[in-house]
């Protein structure tokens, strides 16, 4: 167990504070969803992810990441038999899914800007093989699932 | 907060805003969303790109500004992971129901060496193939081949390049493929499960395409299990990996490789 590292709380409050303000931006431009009305959800989204991100710190050999967890979390939160969820689920529900990933992705385009020379060295085969290997992977799984949700008659 | 953390938050606040002002487009059949030009217009702004031609562009993203981005991805991916949470909660019971369904997809990992190997092979690579033929290379792939052959052996570079070409072009694709997968006659929600096999944004991006062409009918299922499976891949993808695909693979290379160096030999002769 690790102290807690204040200084560093706060500063990734305001981060994700201002990241909550562009999404809430988005989702009023782009789909004419609320912003006041959506920051009570988006403060509990902060709060939780920064606990979650908390928890991993006080327990690095915690065996699952810090993102998994997350989702763990806001699963336990919407789970509708908990009565927790009556407080939770309506608030979150109010952010949308599709705005809070535009600055997600914008982020991380910015952050792989520095691996396109080393990508280009190892040419283009590699991303092809890349591409060929995620298709296979993406097309296996789907086919499985939907066998066995077949013989399950899930579907 | 210094100028490096404001300067990449302007620009993220433009790209996103920009973005989603202009919305979906569709393309044909191909819906692109505005997440998906949010990372190609983030990696165009970068010093590799568009940064080697404007030199004011560099004071702006530089790598400073990268190293931020890759630290805002990773607390952003907590909020996400919160959200996408609340699709699980109240599907639980059918995603309980569709277990078994869950677990064996997993294994459709292990056929990715199979067509893999031996296009890598053809395409003259040697021991990379193993490294890039083996899994997903997210990272705990980068983790077990490095560990076992070393990051900057053929198969450590094979892994690495697959990693490479999956975080740049990887939600791209994904996207894509979340959008047109339906055409196939896939049932949603199997094509749901596979949806996680990759990174969270490899995921968020197939199944918010794939949400949007099936329809409210199947949205929140479909992320629902989405991020379960991608939750579950991150627990037995390594696994797999370790005790299944890897050593089929190394066998699987042996097997191949004297066929493809001996057509070489041919050739030359």
């Amino acid at each position: 167990m690790r102290s807690l590292d204040i200084k560093k709380y706060v500063l990734y409050f305001i981060l994700m504070s201002m990241t909550g303000i562009i999404v809430l931006a988005g989702q009023a431009i782009g789909l004419q969803k609320q912003f006041i009305g959506a920051i009570p959800g988006m403060f509990l989204i902060i709060i939780l992810a920064l606990g979650c991100f908390a928890v991993k710190e006080a327990f690095p050999k915690f065996p699952l990441p810090a993102y998994a967890l997350s989702t763990i979390v806001g699963m336990i939160v919407s789970i509708p038999a908990l009565s927790i969820s009556k407080f939770f689920a309506p608030q979150i529900g109010t952010v949308e899914f599709m705005p809070l990933c535009t600055p997600l992705l914008a982020f991380a385009g910015i952050s792989v800007g520095d691996k396109i020379e080393q990508l280009k060295a190892m040419s283009w085969k590699i991303v092809i093989i890349a591409l060929v290997v995620f298709t296979t992977i993406f097309f296996a799984c789907a086919l499985i699932a939907q066998g066995v949700l077949r013989l399950q008659g899930a579907i | 907060m210094n100028k490096n953390t404001i300067n990449v938050f302007l620009v993220v606040t433009i790209i996103s805003l920009v973005c989603e002002k202009v919305g979906k487009i569709q393309l044909g059949k191909v819906a692109l969303f505005p997440m998906l030009f949010a990372v190609i217009i983030g990696m165009i702004l970068t010093p590799d790109l568009l940064g080697k031609k404007i030199k004011k562009l560099r004071d702006i993203i530089g790598e400073k500004e990268m190293k931020i981005a890759s630290d805002m991805v990773m607390l952003i991916l907590l909020m996400l992971g919160i959200k996408l949470g609340t699709f699980v909660g109240p599907n639980l019971d059918k995603i309980i129901q569709a277990g078994p369904a869950f677990l064996a997809q997993e294994f459709g990992h292990v056929l990715a060496p199979l067509v893999a190997v031996p296009l890598a092979l053809k395409l003259g690579l040697t021991r990379e193939a193993i490294g890039a033929g083996s899994s997903i290379s997210r990272e705990a792939s980068l983790g077990v081949i490095g560990e076992k052959y070393g990051i900057s052996s053929l198969e450590g570079s094979g892994v690495l390049g697959v990693y490479l070409a999956g975080t740049i072009v990887g939600t791209i694709y994904f996207g894509v493929l979340g959008s047109l997968a339906i055409y196939t006659g896939i049932h949603p929600l199997a094509l749901g499960m596979a949806c996680g096999v990759g990174s969270g944004s490899m995921m968020t991006a197939a199944a918010s395409s794939l949400a949007e062409v099936v329809g409210p009918q199947y949205a929140d299922q479909v992320f629902a299990y989405a991020s379960t499976s991608n939750m579950l891949s991150g627990l037995t993808g390594v696994n797999i990996l370790v005790f299944i695909s890897l050593p089929f693979t190394e066998w699987y290379y042996k097997k191949l490789s004297p066929k493809f160096l001996k057509k070489e030999v041919k050739q030359h002769a």
